[in-house]
């Protein structure tokens, strides 16, 4: 397992951009720590912000996280980064395999554009996880997100494929969603505003949207097969889909073929 | 003209001097307001890229709002001279559009060309202010916001929601219109409703004309995102300091990157009127400001500059939101000797003597 270790917390953000564990691996550790990373006229390079330690195996692990630290895991396609403690912006931007573990909490637009691989984050997450960035056609396109903490407003916002499980997020989940599933115990108000196709299934919710229509209690075989499907990412919110649930059609501002789920009586 | 230096009165050629050395040591320095002539903003570009400053327009989060939306989706837009020619149908959404001029002169004209040419012409209001000065017809939100409620009147206009509701008729009026104009304010409504009601318009495109006009920002923001797109191929927020232009509405908000400790050094650029950051006076910063404002006194920054004002005290090209263009502005009074251009060319010319990296 090679490993970086953080010398102190960076002065500027840092750009983790393809520093995977598979680019890494064909390195020297002299060729490692020219790498460039910092984003200022300075020109720091990964040698001066972390302690190098490669062993070219398809594993890193970066000791002693930082909100500064952005672009972790983005590009990812093969092996896995663990990260222990926090994470800034764009945690797995366009990740297309393999697994990440941040410890600790991640900033705004984790896993935006993430098509394939697992991100887990075992603190809170900010706005917009799963959430598209500024142009993008997408937010989260394929790839598994687990939150173990809090998200933020907006989690999943344009998020076209893939799940997101999460305890508890914050208001407009699914907004503008193309399609896809979050499963959260808890959400904010406005679930799903402007969202097109997908389905969020909540335990409790605030404020629905007034274009958000209640079609009943069906029994739903997708309901279970989802239930086998996020069972063996170990989820916690899996009780919520045990017992019967009350079905929303909407955003019907658009063309509704969304669905909220949340537990009947 | 006017310079202060740490509280004391300077000269302007020393404050420039003491700019030039705050900014050349700096190693993340932020530009923001941009609120200026275009000559101005251009300098400030040009001097960014140099010492690796991002960029943050005071406008910033009312332009995100509107280009965050465009970006994804694009939109069906015109401009208010189409709209008092030709709009038989004119929605105004929210209050901020009432502050302005434009809806008073489509409210009291008629259609002059085009399809609706000698019709009447509607003036309807969604959440707004109805201060009577206008005759329109008004359509409450009751306690929900702009938002929702182009959501929900959306919902009317696609068919899934019918009925006899407020809402329902004003989708009834809208599908009936032969050229319809919505005018609104991306910052009020935000970027969601922006993004929900540019979708409003395609769905209302099917059978009729239904085009947006979204009203400008009163700080240049229209002129900035122009100057930035020629001069970076970027909207606004870009940051140099990777030698190019980086593009990241995020990590170049500059109320972020002050709260988050990232910058050590600021330009705030506000020859036109602009509210005042309130983190200014948190951190070394330079101050240019126009002549004879409120924040030309030696409190508003470590290092303050006073420049001619455009279309007062000096010339320039700004944002005309009228014609929906940038247009020169003669002096009106009594041209001053320093402008922000060469205030900041100035400050420019120094940091190359003092060798700062780039």
């Amino acid at each position: 397992m090679s490993t970086l270790t953080l010398r102190s917390e960076p002065v500027e953000r840092i750009d983790l951009l393809n520093i995977t564990p598979k680019a890494l691996s064909s390195l020297s550790h002299a060729d490692a720590a020219k790498l460039p990373v910092g984003t200022s006229r300075r020109g720091l390079t990964l040698g001066d912000i972390f302690a190098i330690k490669l062993d070219g195996s398809n594993s890193l692990t970066i000791e002693g996280g930082s909100a500064r630290l952005d672009r972790v895991g983005a590009a990812l396609s093969e092996g896995s980064i663990r990260v222990e403690g926090n994470v800034g912006q764009r945690l797995g931007e366009g990740m297309a395999g393999g697994s990440l573990m941040v410890t600790g909490s991640a900033g705004p637009f984790a896993g935006t554009g993430a098509t394939g691989g697992i991100i887990t984050i075992e603190g809170d997450a900010g706005d917009h996880a799963g959430g598209a960035v500024y142009a993008a056609k997408a937010g989260l396109d394929g790839a598994t997100l687990i939150i173990n903490g809090s998200a933020g407003d907006k989690l999943g916002d344009r998020m076209r494929r893939g799940i997101i499980l999460v305890q508890k997020a914050g208001a407009r989940v699914g907004q503008r969603m193309i399609a896809g599933t979050i499963v959260a115990g808890v959400v904010g108000d406005e679930p799903g505003y402007g969202m097109r196709r997908g389905t969020i299934v909540a335990g409790s919710h605030g404020t629905l949207l007034p274009t958000f229509a209640e079609t009943g209690t069906p029994d739903l075989v997708f309901l279970r097969l989802l239930a086998r499907s996020i069972g063996t990412l170990g989820a916690k919110n899996l009780d919520l889909l045990k017992g019967p649930m009350r079905r929303y059609s909407g955003d019907l501002a658009t063309i509704g073929k969304g669905e909220l789920f949340t537990p009947a009586g | 003209m006017a310079a202060w230096v740490k509280g004391n009165a300077a000269d302007t050629d020393a404050a420039v001097d003491a700019a030039a050395t705050l900014l050349a040591t700096a190693r993340t320095p932020v530009f923001a307001g941009l609120s200026a002539e275009l000559a101005a903003v251009r300098a400030a570009y040009r001097l960014a890229d140099r010492i690796g400053a991002s960029l943050d327009p005071a406008a910033g989060d009312s332009l995100y709002a509107e280009l965050g939306s465009i970006s994804a989706s694009g939109a069906l837009t015109t401009t208010a001279p189409e709209a008092l020619g030709r709009a038989d149908t004119v929605l105004v959404i929210g209050k901020r559009p009432w502050d302005g001029d434009l809806v008073a002169e489509l409210a009291k004209t008629k259609p002059v060309r085009g399809r609706a040419a000698g019709a009447d012409r509607s003036v309807l209001s969604l959440g707004g202010s109805a201060n009577g000065s206008s005759r329109h017809v008004a359509y409450g939100v009751g306690n929900a916001s702009l938002d929702v409620a182009i959501g929900h009147l959306r919902a009317f206009v696609r068919g899934n929601y019918a009925g006899e509701e407020a809402f329902g008729d004003l989708a009834k009026r809208l599908l009936a219109a032969k050229f319809g104009v919505v005018i609104y304010d991306a910052g009020e409504i935000g970027e969601a409703g922006t993004d929900m009601l540019l979708g409003l318009l395609k769905d209302l495109a099917e059978t009729t004309r239904v085009f947006a006009l979204p009203l400008a920002d009163p700080f240049q923001g229209r002129a900035v995102t122009q100057l930035a797109a020629w001069t970076t191929g970027q909207a606004p927020r870009v940051g140099f300091g990777r030698h190019l232009p980086e593009h990241d509405p995020w990590r170049f908000d500059s109320a972020r990157q002050v709260a988050a400790g990232e910058v050590d050094a600021a330009l705030w650029l506000a020859s036109l009127p602009s509210p005042r950051p309130d983190w200014l006076g948190s951190l070394p910063a330079i101050a240019i400001v126009g002549e004879g404002s409120a924040d030309a006194r030696p409190e508003t920054a470590e290092i303050v500059i006073t420049v001619g004002v455009p279309g007062s005290s000096a010339g320039g090209a700004v944002w005309n939101e009228r014609r929906g263009v940038i247009g020169y502005v003669e002096a009106t009074g009594k041209a001053v000797a320093d402008t922000a251009a060469s205030v900041i060319a100035g400050i420019a010319k120094k940091v190359e003597e003092k060798g700062a990296s780039c």
